[in-house]
């Protein structure tokens, strides 16, 4: 009987140790949080993802361009597709981003017939100039991103976005 | 939006923008089943992830409501209801493969789209079924926006 019960020592030890464990947990998991993050994140900010599209083959008008990359979220991994509204200007490439600045939808160019030269969110009826800025009256309240681009052998790279230089 | 806490809080503050609940309707099947049963519902989650991202600032992807053989879909369907009554949103879309809930008449405006096997498919043909699918659904969704 007495070989079951646990003695005051060991209670005693099993508690710091329980204890002792919670706090170096809690010391360690920041620490190796802060070893892993880096790794996490790789492939975020300042890479550029190569597309499919050739440079040589664009027009002044936007043409959708996908791209996929692989992205860490938690343990959650998952190879995210992202798109792009690509056109060419005189001698320089501009890539916007498709995600309409009132709640993140995804916009479409000439999505509505009746404004066929314009960016259209077909979730409140936002709209947006060629040039990404908005239409004055309709739900979104800025210009569209702007993506970072790269050219190389005659292929598209999209970088990171930035708030739209061309408004 | 998804099902997500930063998701929800944006939705709290812009509830008459984000103003409709898609929910997929999930089966499992069980023996025989299972895999075509999963392979349906691999479609349709990856098919509701891609409605969210083109709706993502009017529509709220509910994680997936599921169900098994041997439950009561109308009795499922109606505490459903009951409880969906309940969140502030205007509209509530359901999304299913399986064709017994518009069918049978349950849920009698549940969007039915018959399942495509994905996963014997290249990450090109996937992305381009899916969007075939999309841009049929698409029209549906934008007609009860209007209509209701
Ligand atoms: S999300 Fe684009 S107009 Fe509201």
């Amino acid at each position: 009987m007495s070989n079951t019960r646990v003695s005051r020592r060991q209670f005693l030890n099993y508690t710091l140790m329980g204890v002792g464990g919670f706090m170096a947990s809690g010391m360690l998991m920041p620490m190796i949080r802060f070893a892993v993050d880096p790794v996490l994140e790789a492939g975020a900010a300042g890479d550029y993802i190569p597309t499919s599209q050739k440079v040589s083959e664009l027009t002044e008008e936007p043409v959708r361009v996908d791209f996929t990359y692989d992205q860490v979220d938690g343990w959650y991994e998952s190879e995210v597709t992202g798109t792009a509204w690509v056109y060419r200007e005189g001698d320089k490439v501009v890539a916007l981003s498709p995600v309409c600045k009132h709640l993140g939808c995804t916009v479409n160019w000439a999505g509505d017939s009746e404004h066929p030269n314009q960016f259209f969110c077909p979730c409140h009826a936002g709209r947006y100039e060629k040039n990404g800025q908005n239409v004055p009256g309709t739900p979104p309240t800025g210009p569209l991103d702007e993506f970072d681009v790269k050219i190389e052998d005659d292929l598209l790279y999209l970088g990171a976005t930035k708030p739209n230089t061309l408004v | 939006m998804n099902w997500t806490a930063n998701d929800l809080d944006l939705y709290m503050q812009q509830q008459e923008y984000i103003d409709t609940a898609l929910i997929p309707l999930v089966h499992i099947g069980g023996g025989g089943a299972m895999k075509q049963s999963a392979s349906s519902a691999e479609f349709l989650m990856n098919l509701s992830a891609f409605i969210e991202r083109q709706f993502k600032g009017r529509v709220v992807l509910f994680p997936a409501f599921s169900y098994t053989d041997g439950n009561d879909k109308s009795r499922l369907a109606s505490e459903w209801e009951a409880s969906i009554s309940d969140m502030p949103f205007k509209h509530v879309f359901y999304l299913t493969t399986d064709p017994s809930w518009s069918r049978e008449g349950i849920i009698g405006d549940a969007i039915w789209i018959p399942s495509i096997p994905l996963e014997s498919m290249d990450k090109k043909l996937k992305q381009s079924v899916l969007e075939d699918q999309v841009r049929q659904i698409i029209p549906v969704l934008t007609a009860r926006w209007t209509s209701e």
